[in-house]
């Protein structure tokens, strides 16, 4: 055995040992009857924007990339979708009843106008997703006058 | 020849050891404030008593701070104000709050089955286990 036979080798090897560990990617499922987007509370140009930048990981229609499909990086997309479901789905919007919408969308404002989403590492990965200024302005001030929508139609 | 074996073997269950640690944190409590007048009373005094320590203009805890803050609560909007008593409701039904490491510090922080029943009831959600 030469020297390179190992360098290669190895790595190799340990990446299809890696390919044996269980991980189940969230599924998808493209009929979402509640989505958020067919709710009447956001324009195209909103919805648009939302599925570009959000939609991968907070709804039930993600299109994974095929290294969703091989370890380690499988590892990653699925428990980011999986925790980014959790916190927020928009295929489920009309589930949440009028005080989860409105802190669902304060959430977005803040995430959104901090930068903090969508998150860095699925910008690399999806350069399409990264947001202008204007588009995160689009956003923020849609989750605003949304907000204010909801609060105002549905009087306690 | 071994030793390029041993190394790539012992990153790997390194990294099965990794964890992510939190710094505890202690917190002290600012002296007493005026809450929201349209607030009921019973409301504002456990939200005095158990939350505003750490979620108030002034707190030391940024983190709380940028959560929530119960000063600018008052004059915030309606439609904020509902949002900020979703967020509530949700992180009292997981009893999330006050967090744990708080209360490792600072037991009597807990909220007592009363405390969280009034903040439950104005926040509009159920209690976790009964009824």
């Amino acid at each position: 055995m030469k020297r390179w036979h190992y360098l290669l080798g190895i790595p190799v090897v340990l990446i299809l040992v890696l390919q044996l560990v269980p991980n189940e990617l969230p599924t998808v499922e493209n009929n979402n009857p509640g989505d958020l987007i067919g709710s009447g509370i956001v324009s195209d140009e909103v919805a648009n924007l939302l599925k570009t930048a959000c939609y991968d990981c907070h709804s039930n229609e993600p299109s994974y990339p095929w290294y969703a499909h091989v370890a380690p990086s499988s590892w990653l997309v699925a428990k980011d979708v999986r925790e980014a479901r959790q916190e927020l789905n928009f295929s489920n919007w009309e589930d949440y009843d009028m005080l989860d919408q409105l802190g669902k969308l304060d959430d977005i404002y803040s995430e959104v106008e901090e930068g903090k989403m969508p998150l860095g590492i699925y910008t690399i990965m999806h350069p399409s997703a990264k947001l202008s200024e204007e588009q995160k302005q689009a956003i923020v001030s849609w989750a605003e006058e949304a907000m204010d929508i909801i609060a105002e139609s549905e009087d306690e | 020849m071994k030793k390029l074996l041993f190394l790539p073997v012992a990153g790997m269950i390194g990294l099965l050891f990794f964890q992510a640690t939190q710094k505890p944190e202690v917190e002290t409590y600012p002296e007493l404030h005026s809450l929201a007048p349209d607030m009921p009373a019973n409301v504002k005094a456990v939200v005095d008593q158990k939350c505003y320590g750490c979620h108030n203009a002034e707190s030391k805890n940024e983190k709380g701070k940028a959560k929530l803050d119960w000063d600018a609560f008052e004059s915030s909007k309606k439609s904020k104000q509902l949002a900020a008593k979703g967020k509530i409701r949700e992180v009292l039904e997981k009893g999330e709050m006050p967090p744990k490491k708080f209360l490792e510090n600072k037991p009597e922080g807990k909220l007592s089955e009363e405390e969280l029943s009034t903040l439950l009831e104005w926040s509009g959600g159920k209690k976790k286990s009964t009824d």
